[in-house]
């Protein structure tokens, strides 16, 4: 075949793609819908029938792309005989189950969900079986389970439905979890993802050190999958879901995807004793407790799920005896499963349809009433009893003869024909059971609806796959056998064992035991006939094994009581604990490195040699500074205020400083950020709760003791940063950077202000990452205080204010508007005539930041102090009515300019924000340096002001909404008075 | 840096004096800040160093750094003008927030006090 790693993508890309499209559809499109996902299965399914003659004889036929070829990982599409029978599974039973769902649907439900989810599945089905690596596989695997989830959950509003689909999903997704740690183990041992490398590996997994750890978590992959007991619990609540998708996913493939796995597996990892134990075990176990739920039912999908459970367990048992012979009867198995579970879903849905109820007691006498369903849905149910001349019948007396073979005698293996037995009886007997008692006896009188044949279209896929189970029942050799060759030589190699496909082999003792469980499941149904009408839910002595139930209370025990109390250990709302938690897990890392012997070696001494002649002017300016800042400690619990503007006093002493140490970048940027940050916190402070000093009440010797803690933790960790500070300055810098900056700031960035050229320059990108932030800091800012709640005492305007305005209105006979009308007359208009000059002054600023201090940050902040002279003189209605402030738009604005300037670099093959410049001759300025990192500056001058402005309108707007929140104050307390009375 | 060495004598002394002329009259106001009783008398004092002293100290700058470059150097005008205009914004708002206050305390602005008790 030509470009078959073409066409092997399409087969997994395919699905996808139509999921994507058929998401775009309106929602009442069934018909488009069933068109286009009829189109992609029916594409997928023809192509995988022409890659027959490639894959024949044990061929492979591989694609291969490059991932990440230095962890060996690569995206492979690998399809062997094996792959090939599922694929045509999953396309063949794919198209069926679309054109079934088409009528299944109603028109009310959202048609682009459920079949955009339909293809993704069978996207990640296909990536499944066509993995050619480990990991892949396992990105598929999970992929599904995510999509059963989707689409058990499609019909969201119903409690069931969630419910079932959290199940689902947590069990086998968890499995999927181990999964990928034994696949990392396999790919430890066997050195590569690459199944291909994998499956040649001989002995070496089995004879390894790890085979029992990777044998258990591949097992909890494919075990969870499968719902192999003990998880078995999550399949029948998975039969809240449509139909449709119990038919696909919950019988004919997704669950089939463990017992994939573990054939997949199976030629290098069966050679143990370990897995025959465990399969075998588990496959017996979930083959019986299947079967024996399964025949006590009352809901007609409860039955088939348990019944799934039940085969699905025996496909285990089979692969786990490790013989090749029972490969053959497992791969012939899971075919046959997939065609008449397949149409039984099919029919079960078309009977609730129908008849309004799945309760296998309330359903009776159907066969009149809708013959042709009843005539197929009892064929396929034969064929899942094992009756012959249907596969089931082939494929279990295979199964029969299997478990007669020895496989070690053990006393496992001894009684294995005794325990398959008993399995088939049941196995009969729930079959027979859904015969008598949904389509014989006397006719339902008591339906919500009238029942009566579906329209032809929905028979036609339970048609054809009857038609299959009657036709590989009769002449298995000429239909299936060579489609079950391939399938297993995809498997075993080009070896096969022999067997042989036939209807009669003589009287063997696998047919006898097919006869006895024949009859012997008969009787057992008309034994219990009249107990299984009766009013039971589940099976008898099973019944209490809830697996659900404990399934349940394990969830919520880790994931909400555990968690809980975790969280109320290790957590805490508040944030003083946080607060010291942070200060002292910081502490702790700065003291590690001196513990670990470096204080006592000198490498960390304090050189306490002075490194500079004092200035006297100098330590005033700090003692000062640090008065302040002691001063601002000292009052901030109870005298905002003051320590508000101490703290101007201490940042104005850094300012000083940065100026005394000819850095005056620093000082203009510091004594804007102190302006701005000083008026910023003034505002905020009118809505905190007054504190007051004496409450009376004596303060407790604990909280004296706490009080000592903190300040024992700030003297500590203050101190510490500073002797840290000073031990990296008085150190003599090795291989600093600073002196490249230096040198390269004009010859490479155009600048004299090496200051600004490292941040708008060579490390553009920081800045860029740090206005980002700055950005993102401000509009969270203003998010959490427009939901902003003041306290209740906040709420009313200060005592201050009251006071005034009671002054006004004594004094003046029209008040007039607020304060700014009456005290801020002649400062009003200064601050208003200042606007345009200190703009100008930004703009200066801004314009010659390249070569003298100024810049954008620092611009930004001038131009934003503008803004707030204009709101402080007039108050933010009057600003607002005059000038447009958007500052949100200005935010974004600087973001993407600075980010557009950085990608122009690209457009002339630079990397990321490289800059040119080049000085141009304008008129009224003269000669100016034109950087294109002047647009930078730009963006960063347009975020700083639109970041500043919007936290300053988040502030002043407060008082505006308040009147809205006093008048909800006022409701709230005369309806408490109200109540009171 | 500009060498100081080079500042011609005559230009050197007109300096020296114009910024110990504006020192002194900020020291003046300084004085007087202490020495008057009442807030009212208070913000008159420091506007000696506000406006003379200012006047004198900016002079003194035009002088040194126009000799120094040898052209005239004048943006200290503009420092004159900002000042000038916002200095009595500042002392405005102060006397506004003690009038504010003493008709809390129910005094008389007028009244006479000791001063320590009048602090802002």
């Amino acid at each position: 075949m030509p470009d078959a790693a073409l066409y092997l993508t399409i087969l997994i890309a395919l699905p996808f793609v139509g999921s994507v499209i058929a998401a775009f559809f309106p929602t009442n499109a069934r018909n488009a819908e069933a068109w286009l996902a009829g189109t992609v299965s029916l594409t997928n399914l023809v192509i995988t029938i022409m890659f027959l003659p490639s894959v024949r004889n044990a061929k492979v036929v591989r694609a291969e792309y490059e991932w990440l070829p230095d962890y060996g990982l690569n995206f492979i599409a690998r399809l062997d005989g094996f792959a090939w029978c599922f694929s045509i599974l999953i396309f063949g039973i794919g198209f069926l189950v679309v054109l079934y769902a088409r009528y299944y649907m109603s028109p009310a439900d959202p048609a682009p969900r459920f079949f955009s989810f339909l293809l993704a599945f069978m996207g990640a089905m296909t990536g499944v079986v066509l993995a050619g690596n480990l990991i892949q596989l396992v990105f598929f695997w999970e992929l599904t389970s995510l999509f059963s989830f989707l689409l058990i959950a499609y019909w969201h509003h119903n409690q069931n439905a969630r419910d079932g689909a959290r199940v689902a999903l947590t069990v086998t997704a968890a499995g999927g979890l181990c999964l990928l740690g034994g696949m990392l183990i396999i790919g430890h041992i066997v050195g590569s993802y690459d199944l291909d490398v994998v499956l040649a590996s001989g002995d070496r997994i089995v004879s390894h050190a790890l085979y029992l750890p990777t044998l258990l978590l591949v097992a909890m992959g494919a075990l969870t999958k499968s719902a192999q007991f003990p998880f078995q619990f999550w399949l029948p609540r998975a039969m809240a879901a449509p139909t449709p998708v119990s038919a696909y996913l919950h019988s004919a493939t997704m669950v089939k995807a463990g017992v994939f796995l573990l054939a997949r597996l199976w030629p290098v990892m069966s050679n143990h004793e370990y897995w025959f134990w465990i399969f075998a075990s588990v496959g017996v176990l979930t083959l019986l407790i299947g079967a024996f739920m399964a025949l006590f039912q009352q809901d007609l999908k409860g039955l088939l799920a348990y019944s799934t459970i039940s085969h699905l367990g025996l496909i285990t048992l089979l692969l786990g005896l490790g013989s090749p012979l029972a490969m053959v009867a497992a791969v012939f198995h899971i075919i046959n499963h997939a065609t008449f579970k397949a149409s039984l879903f099919m029919a079960a849905g078309i009977i609730d349809h129908e008849a309004g109820t799945r309760d296998v007691r309330r359903l009776g006498g159907l066969f009149r009433a809708m013959p042709i369903t009843a005539t197929l849905a009892m064929v396929a149910a034969a064929s899942m009893a094992g009756v012959p001349l249907l596969n089931g019948f082939i494929s279990k007396e295979m199964f029969f003869t299997e478990t007669i073979e020895s496989h070690g005698n053990s006393v496992l293996d001894n009684n294995l024909p005794y325990l398959a037995t008993l399995a088939g009886m049941f196995s009969v007997a729930y079959s027979v059971r859904l015969i008598d008692q949904v389509f014989f006896g006397p006719a339902a009188t008591d339906l919500p609806r009238k029942p009566h044949d579906p329209v032809i279209w929905m028979l036609v896929p339970i048609g054809l796959l009857v038609l299959i189970c009657l036709l590989i029942g009769i002449l298995p050799g000429p239909t299936v056998g060579g489609f079950l060759a391939t399938a297993v030589q995809g498997v075993l190699g080009p070896q096969l064992p022999s067997y042989s496909l036939a209807v009669w082999h003589g009287f063997t003792p696998a047919l006898i035991m097919s006869f006895v469980a024949l009859i012997g499941g008969v009787v057992t149904y008309f034994t219990l006939k009249t107990y299984l009408s009766g009013n039971i839910e589940g099976a008898p002595v099973l019944r209490r094994l809830k697996g659900k139930r404990i399934f349940e209370r394990a969830i919520v025990i880790l994931s909400w009581r555990w968690a809980r109390r975790i969280a109320d250990i290790v957590g805490t709302t508040r944030l003083q604990p946080q607060l010291r938690l942070l200060l002292l897990i910081a502490m702790l890392a700065a003291l590690w490195p001196l513990s670990a012997g470096a204080l006592a070696s000198g490498a960390l001494a304090l050189d306490v040699d002075w490194p500079f002649a004092v200035d006297p002017s100098f330590v005033l300016l700090w003692i000062v500074g640090c008065g302040c800042a002691l001063g601002a400690a000292y009052q901030a619990k109870y005298h905002r205020l003051a320590a508000v503007i101490i703290m101007g006093g201490a940042g104005l002493a850094t300012c000083i400083t940065f100026a005394w140490l000819s850095a005056p970048d620093l000082a203009l940027t510091q004594l804007l950020v102190e302006i701005v940050t000083t008026v910023l916190l003034l505002l905020g402070l009118r809505w905190l709760p007054q504190r007051l000093e004496d409450t009376g009440v004596r303060i407790s010797f604990g909280a004296r003791l706490r009080r000592l803690r903190d300040l024992g933790i700030a003297i500590v960790g203050g101190a510490g940063l500073a002797a840290i500070a000073y031990a990296v300055m008085t150190r003599p810098q090795i291989n600093s950077i600073s002196s490249t900056f230096l040198e390269r700031a004009y010859s490479e960035g155009g600048g004299r202000n090496v200051v600004n050229v490292i941040l708008v320059d060579f490390r553009g990108f920081d800045t860029l990452g740090e206005i980002t932030v700055l950005g993102i800091v401000a509009i969270t800012v203003f998010a959490l205080l427009r939901r902003f709640r003041p306290a209740r005492v906040s709420v009313e305007a200060p005592r201050q204010k009251r006071f005034q305005n009671q002054f006004d209105a004594d004094r003046y006979d029209a008040p007039k508007a607020g304060i700014a009308a009456h005290y801020m007359i002649v400062p009003g208009l200064i601050m208003r005539l200042l606007f345009p000059v200190v703009a100008m002054m930004a703009v200066f600023l801004f314009m010659r930041g390249h070569d003298a201090p100024g810049g954008g940050f620092v611009a930004g902040l001038t131009f934003a102090i503008a803004f707030i002279l204009q709101y402080m003189a007039g108050g933010a209605r009057w600003v607002e009515a005059r000038l447009r402030v958007l500052p949100v738009r200005w935010i974004g604005v600087g973001l993407l300019v600075a980010a557009a300037t950085g990608l122009a670099a690209l457009v002339f093959d630079r990397p990321f924000l490289t800059s040119a410049f080049q000085y141009a001759d304008l008129p009224v300025l003269g000669r100016v340096p034109l950087a294109s990192a002047l647009v930078f500056d730009f963006g960063v001058f347009s975020l700083v002001l639109g970041a500043t402005v919007l936290v300053l309108i988040a502030l002043a707007h407060q008082s505006i909404r308040i009147y809205r929140a006093m008048a909800a104050a006022k409701a709230a307390e005369t309806d408490a008075i109200e109540e009171a009375r | 840096m500009n060498n100081l060495a080079a500042l011609p004598a005559w230009a050197a002394l007109i300096t020296a004096f114009l910024v110990l002329l504006g020192a002194g009259l900020a020291l003046i106001g300084n004085i007087g800040l202490i020495r008057f009783a009442s807030f009212y008398e208070r913000v008159h004092a420091p506007t000696l160093g506000a406006t003379l002293g200012m006047l004198s100290i900016l002079a003194a700058s035009i002088v040194c750094f126009s000799a120094l470059q040898t052209r005239p150097v004048v943006h200290e005008i503009l420092i004159g003008v900002f000042v000038t205009v916002t200095t009595p914004v500042t002392l405005m708002l102060l006397v506004q927030a003690t009038l504010y206050r003493d008709r809390l305390e129910e005094k008389d602005p007028l009244e006479k006090r000791a001063a320590g008790d009048t602090a802002a």
